[in-house]
């Protein structure tokens, strides 16, 4: 039981950007986050429901794949135009996340809202470079995924709804990835994550993006591994030499799940192997088929 | 608390329920006396709450009533039909896939779901397909062998 004072069900996005304009209010949509964990309830006394706006929608235009703040994990891990998309990594962050009961439930939008420095899909969006595209009561704004999180479950989304993420799509096809979880099991919330997506040209790499989940107060970008990447051979010796930057980089922290010190150490673990499957040296999971 | 008007199908019956705006979807189940869809971790973990809206599964006790607005919803109360037990709880039963017995609504409504989807699987799948449904009682292997009977007696 939520101790609200009202349920609102808008129907259109220029209603429910005015009721989230007031104090106290909040989305909900899967509302696997909302319902179980009091932090996102702190001062909110009435919801505001966002699945009724039309917005369930995964779709390509105009050279970006564009997927609506209704669309649920599932949707996310079973739609081939993600698994498609640098060897499947957000489909694949989707396709992990909780149960399926979850994923029947939760959507990719709110996964974002939530901010939660663990969270399976983050590291995916920002090797993908997505940007975030919000509506409040000031119009429309894009936010790049990059500059969205500020802290754990804190982001510059103040009282802006998530309309959409947004991917591009130029040059994608070039676009090799690869995603590594480390959990107890797939379902729990990782101890580590990480994604990278890597351009090759003649055995070099020309582009890298390498996001670790679970290791910093947000999802953490590795700059400095990133530009350790551009320019050297796609080997394994290259991936060694980053997944030592990488240790050096995150910054964890200990809690029930793991203690610091192993995330440092999983860290490179997980690099070495995000990376691998980026450059063909592993073969990259399909996580979705059981989505 | 105020109150939400909503209408839905339950088990193939419409329905108008008057329910809290925070209420979740479990407690108006249980509100209505469907009180076989368990509560029991709360938190979205153990998916021991399992019932299916729209074809789909999912946890009652992280959703709220009133997002029910205009579904079809089917709770294990839902699935035997004139007296006869539906072939996943007949498969249950035949395996004694259950032990305490708390978590087996949910494993059955999670079956329902999955078997709809995939009516041939093998058995990696089955583990898959209920890797979120938790049993305290450890019992994890008869229902594996529970939903694969099912599925074959579902062709029969």
């Amino acid at each position: 039981m939520l101790k609200i004072a009202a349920y609102h069900s808008p129907t259109t996005l220029i209603e429910a950007a005015a009721l989230l304009a007031e104090d106290g209010r909040t989305a909900i949509a899967g509302g696997t986050d909302l319902l179980v964990n009091p932090r996102y309830m702190v001062g909110v006394r009435e919801v505001v429901d966002i699945r009724r706006l039309g917005l369930n929608y995964i779709r390509v235009e105009n050279g970006w794949l564009y997927i609506g703040a209704g669309a649920t994990m599932r949707t996310v891990a079973q739609r081939v135009e993600l698994q498609g998309l640098a060897n499947g990594i957000l489909a694949r962050g989707a396709a992990v996340c909780g149960s399926p009961n979850i994923r029947n439930m939760a959507t990719l939008a709110g996964n974002i809202a939530s901010a939660l420095p663990s969270a399976d899909t983050p590291p995916a969006l920002l090797a993908l470079d997505a940007e975030v595209v919000l509506v409040g009561m000031r119009g429309e704004r894009v936010v790049p995924l990059d500059s969205f999180f500020v802290g754990p479950a804190k982001s510059v989304r103040e009282r802006d709804l998530i309309r959409e993420l947004r991917i591009p799509l130029a040059g994608s096809n070039a676009l090799r990835g690869g995603f590594y979880k480390i959990g107890r099991t797939a379902e729990d919330i990782s101890m580590v994550n990480a994604a990278a997506t890597l351009k090759i040209q003649d055995g070099k790499i020309s582009m890298a993006r390498l996001v670790l989940g679970a290791v910093a107060p947000v999802p953490l970008r590795v700059s400095r591994a990133e530009e350790a990447l551009v320019g050297q051979a796609a080997t394994e010796e290259t991936f060694q030499r980053v997944a030592e930057i990488v240790r050096d980089e995150v910054r964890p922290i200990t809690d029930h799940r793991a203690t610091a010190e192993y995330r440092r150490r999983i860290s490179a673990v997980a690099t070495v192997r995000a990376l691998r499957q980026a450059a063909g040296l592993a073969t990259p999971g399909e996580e979705w088929q059981h989505a | 608390m105020p109150e939400v008007d909503i209408a839905l199908t339950v088990n193939g019956r419409a329905v108008k329920w008057h329910v809290e705006a925070g209420e979740t979807l479990l407690e108006a189940l249980h509100a209505h006396h469907l009180k076989g869809t368990k509560l029991i971790c709360g938190t979205g973990d153990c998916c021991g709450c399992g019932v299916l809206l729209n074809g789909n599964s999912i946890n009652a006790c992280c959703m709220l009533a009133a997002q029910a607005e205009g579904g079809d919803l089917l709770t294990i109360e839902g699935l035997a039909q004139e007296g006869k037990l539906h072939p996943i709880q007949e498969a249950f039963a035949q395996e004694g896939a259950a032990q305490c017995g708390y978590c087996t609504p949910g494993f059955i409504m999670r079956a329902c779901a999955f078997l709809q989807e995939h009516p041939h699987p093998n058995e990696t799948e089955v583990r898959a397909a209920l890797a979120g449904n938790i049993c305290r009682c450890t019992g994890y292997v008869k229902p594996v062998a529970a939903v694969l009977r099912a599925a074959e007696m579902m062709h029969e």
